[in-house]
Order: C-alpha cells, then sequence, then structure tokens
C-alpha cells in the first residue's frame, strides 16, 4: 500500500519533469529560425485574433479597474487630506502591478483558451498531422507564428490598459470628485519613472507574455486528441497561466521593488 | 540488400503502446510503381504502420527504409524534404478547416514551390478536376460530404505529383455509389501517375480489386502475404476467416475475458 503511494509519487514527479523537458524542447523548435514574408502574414494573421480581438475586454476592464482606484483611493486619501496625491497612487498600482497582471489574466481567459482549443482541434481531426505529412512543420505554421503574435500582443495589451485605466482614475476623482486637475497630473509626472515603473511593468508584461502563449499552445499540442482532452487542456491553460502569472509576479516585484 | 524494384522497406519492425505490443517483428517489401495492400483486423496497426511509414511514430527497434532513406535515422529537416515526395490520404481527409477546397489543393504547391499564381490555379484545377470536384472548388470543407472532403483530399496528396502515396481506410463508410468513385480513382492516378501507394483497408473486396499485392496483419505480425489470387486460395484458416468474412473462427470475435458462467454469476465480486 505505501510502497504503491511513494511509486505513484515517484511517477508523476517523472511525468511532471517529462513533460517541462518537452515544453522546453517545443518552445526551442517553435521558435528558432527567421520567418520569411509567409511567416509574417500568418504572424499578422495572428496578431489580429489574439490582440487586436482582445482589444474590447482589455480596454474595458482597464477602464473600470481605473475608476475603482480612483474611487478607493479617494475615500482613503480624503481621510488625510492627501487626496492631491491620487494620480500617483492610481498611475503606480497600474503600470507596476495591476495592468500587467490583470492584463494577462484576461489574455489567458481570452485568447489563450482559444489557442489551446484550436490548435488541439487541429491535432484532433489530423489537420497537424496531415500538415507534417504534406512536408510542412507545424511547429513552424501553426504554433510559431501564434507564440510569436501573443508575445507581442500582450505587452501592447498591457500599454493600453495602463492609460485607459489613469483616464478611467481621473474620470472619477477629477471630474467627478473634485480633485484638483492640475495636482492629478503633476504629482503622477514627479513620482513616475519612466525606467523603475514604465519599463519594469512592461518587462513583466513581457514575461507573462511568454508564460501564457507558451502554456496555450503547448497545452494545445500536447493533449490527447480526443473531446474530453481538448476541454481539458482547456481548462489547464486558464489555471496553470493564472497560477504562474501570479507566482511569477511575485517573484518580479521581489527582484524590482524589493529593496524599496 | 536493398533492391531497386523496391520502394519501401519494413524491416523487422517492432513497436509496442505502453503495456500493448502492436508489432512484434514485422517484414514488407513494398514495390516500387505497384498497389500494395495491407489489410486486418481493426486494431491490428494498419493506421499505426502508415504512421511509421511515413516518419510520425518512432518504432522501438527495427527500420524502415524509403527509397534507400532510413526514415527514422533521418534530420527534421530532411524527414520533411522526404515527406514532400509523399502524399498521404487520411481516413477524415484532415483538410485545413479554415481554407477553401481550391487553397487546400493549392497549399503544398504554395509552400513547396515558387510556381506563379496562374499556374497553381491551372494545376489545382487539373487536380480537382481529376477527382471530379472543380465545381466545388469554392466551398468550405464544412460544407462537403464524407466522400467529397476524401476526394479533395486526395486531390491535394497528388498536388506535388509524389512518388508514393499512403491511402489510409479510403474507403470506410462512404455509401455504394462514391466507394465506386474511390476505387476507380485511385487505380487512375496510380495509372496515370505511375506512382508506388500503399492502402491500408479491411475493405476486402474493393482491396482486391486494385491492389497488386496484399499484406494480412494479424497479432503484429504479418499472417500472410500475396497476391489477391493467391490468397483468396489460401487454406490457413486465419486467412480464409479474414478473406471470407466469417465471423468467428482462429481471430476471435471476443475481447478475451474471464470464464463467461463465472463473471455472469460475479464471482470474485468483480465491478
Amino acid at each position: 500500500m505505501i510502497k504503491q503511494r511513494i511509486a505513484s509519487l515517484g511517477k508523476s514527479t517523472l511525468d511532471t519533469f517529462e513533460s517541462l523537458g518537452r515544453a522546453t524542447i517545443f518552445l526551442c523548435q517553435a521558435s528558432i529560425g527567421i520567418p520569411g514574408k509567409e511567416g509574417f502574414h500568418l504572424w499578422l494573421r495572428q496578431m489580429h485574433f489574439i490582440g487586436v480581438m482582445s482589444l474590447a475586454i482589455v480596454l474595458v476592464s482597464g477602464l473600470f479597474i481605473g475608476m475603482v482606484l480612483g474611487l478607493q483611493g479617494y475615500t482613503i486619501l480624503v481621510d488625510f487630506g492627501a487626496e492631491d496625491a491620487l494620480g500617483q497612487m492610481v498611475s503606480l498600482s497600474l503600470l507596476r502591478e495591476l495592468a500587467p497582471v490583470v492584463a494577462a489574466l484576461l489574455f489567458a481567459g481570452r485568447a489563450g483558451s482559444a489557442l489551446t482549443a484550436e490548435i488541439g482541434l487541429m491535432k484532433a481531426t489530423e489537420q497537424l498531422s496531415s500538415m507534417e505529412m504534406i512536408g510542412v512543420d507545424p511547429l513552424r505554421r501553426v504554433v510559431a507564428p501564434r507564440l510569436w503574435a501573443g508575445f507581442v500582443s500582450l505587452p501592447l495589451l498591457t500599454i493600453g490598459f495602463s492609460v485607459v485605466g489613469i483616464w478611467g482614475g481621473y474620470l472619477v476623482g477629477v471630474d467627478w470628485l473634485g480633485v484638483n486637475e492640475g495636482s492629478y497630473w503633476s504629482n503622477m509626472q514627479a513620482s513616475v519613472s519612466f525606467i523603475d515603473d514604465v519599463g519594469n511593468g512592461l518587462l513583466k508584461a513581457l514575461v507573462f507574455a511568454l508564460v501564457v502563449t507558451w502554456i496555450a499552445v503547448f497545452q494545445g499540442y500536447d493533449l490527447v486528441p480526443t473531446s474530453e482532452g481538448i476541454s481539458r487542456a482547456t481548462t489547464r491553460t486558464v489555471v496553470y497561466s493564472s497560477l504562474a502569472v501570479l507566482g511569477l509576479d511575485f517573484v518580479l516585484t521581489t527582484l524590482m521593488f524589493g529593496e524599496l | 540488400m536493398m533492391n531497386d524494384s523496391q520502394f519501401v522497406e519494413v524491416e523487422n519492425l517492432y513497436f509496442s503502446r505502453g503495456d500493448k505490443e502492436i508489432f512484434r517483428g514485422v517484414d514488407m517489401h513494398i514495390p516500387r510503381g505497384k498497389i500494395t495492400a495491407i489489410m486486418g483486423p481493426s486494431g491490428s496497426g494498419k493506421t499505426t504502420l502508415l504512421k511509421l511509414i511515413g516518419g510520425q511514430l518512432y518504432p522501438d527497434t527495427g527500420r524502415v527504409q524509403i527509397d534507400g532513406l532510413d526514415v527514422h535515422r533521418l534530420k527534421r529537416r530532411e524527414l520533411f524534404r522526404l515527406r514532400r515526395r509523399m502524399g498521404m490520404l487520411f481516413q477524415s481527409g484532415a483538410l485545413f478547416s479554415d481554407l477553401s477546397v481550391f487553397e487546400n489543393v493549392a497549399f503544398p504547391m504554395r509552400v513547396h514551390t515558387d510556381l506563379p499564381e496562374a499556374m497553381i490555379r491551372d494545376v489545382v484545377l487539373m487536380k480537382l478536376e481529376a477527382v471530379g470536384l472543380r465545381g466545388a472548388r469554392n466551398l468550405m470543407p464544412a460544407e462537403l460530404s464524407g466522400g467529397m472532403l476524401r476526394r479533395v483530399a486526395l486531390a491535394r496528396a497528388i498536388a506535388l505529383d509524389p512518388e508514393l502515396i499512403l491511402y489510409d481506410e479510403p474507403f470506410v463508410g462512404q455509401d455504394p455509389i462514391s466507394m465506386g468513385v474511390l476505387v476507380e480513382l485511385i487505380k487512375k492516378v496510380n495509372q496515370a501517375l505511375g506512382l508506388t501507394a500503399v492502402i491500408v483497408s479491411h475493405d476486402i473486396k474493393e482491396t482486391m480489386s486494385i491492389a497488386d499485392y496484399v499484406y494480412v496483419l494479424s497479432d503484429g505480425k504479418v499472417m500472410a502475404h500475396g497476391t489477391p489470387a493467391n490468397l483468396n486460395v489460401d487454406r490457413d484458416a486465419r486467412v480464409s476467416q479474414f478473406m471470407h468474412g466469417e465471423p468467428d473462427g482462429p481471430v476471435p470475435f471476443h475481447y478475451p475475458a474471464p470464464d463467461y458462467y463465472s463473471d455472469i454469476l460475479n464471482e470474485g465480486a468483480r465491478p
């Protein structure tokens, strides 16, 4: 009985490492090689599906998060008579934390799950096999454009999220609650550093982009080609990406801002 | 020894999936320019064999040579180059669902050649005409019936005029008319292009009518091989059971199970 448990623990550990290894080889094979003109068109098409189509959900969420920040920040800061610092609070929380993390979570739900299901269904209907037999490497033709499109589009979406969020904070704080407009913007300008805040926020977004897209395409490519397998892999994409984003966020925050 | 008249050589092939042994020493010689059929009951690993020949799966031991090249020793890039000389017709057709019929057939040419658009159009229309679906070129795969899907897939498989074509269960699930059409097409394609064909199937009548040579697989081994005429009069009980479609015989109808009587009485309280 105990022996069985130990054996199954060992087996699941080995399986985990094996699949991590496969995922790494997969990432290397898919991302190397300079895409030609054809590859650029495929990438552009995926930028549309992955990036442009995620724009609406990311921007609307950014607006609401900015508005909530404005409202919550105001009610706290006004007790100390410090409502002038609202701009600083809204912009720093968005640039450093909320924009990269929330945009990545939304991206995992909106684009990541779609990537897994799409590639998984291509596998289940033998489209990937038939592509291989035509002599076209599906890693280059199907996976690489999606990987690169995700890698590029999430940082851009994160920038959009921050911009709209800061505007949302302005709408609530300045237009509605009457914070001085000049101090909202000038406090923001004085306290936000381009390298430390904007730059580090974007670096986070790049890391999240790589991790979320990688998980999504690998789960699609590696799944068991049945309807149950596709549904499980889609769920796994969202769960693993969300956990990875939140865990990595803590690690990155410690490295970037831990010594403040 | 590589014989010049053999296009594909399968030597002492072993393959297992998990604990299940699928092949235990398969040898096959597939002659150049002929139609070779691989037959056997469902679950005898026929499709797996095609995937091993196409280099999509790797054997435990043994080797597959195509035109003198060891498929499983090739580098990834060389393997993909070899595959340009092959076509494969999948059971489901496996058309790209985001491309129209025309674009599906044009796909191999677009990725492997620099032909001008006008010439691609001509070749695609020729291939579609050959399978009788020139008029369906603007349809999407979702709008086609099963028989039409397979004919479009055939047009795509022969788009680059391959030297070897692998058919995976081309007749399964076809109505009698499209079955007849496919049989004719496979024969015609082979005669017109002089290519080497491998058909995996368990539709005896249709396959026997076009095959030049037949291998029968059972229990992970080649059970019998010969020309269709020879196999039809083979007196081996297992071969004749398969060839004449008898439900029970040396090849059992039942999946291995414990004794029926004690199972019903649930002795030993199995679920």
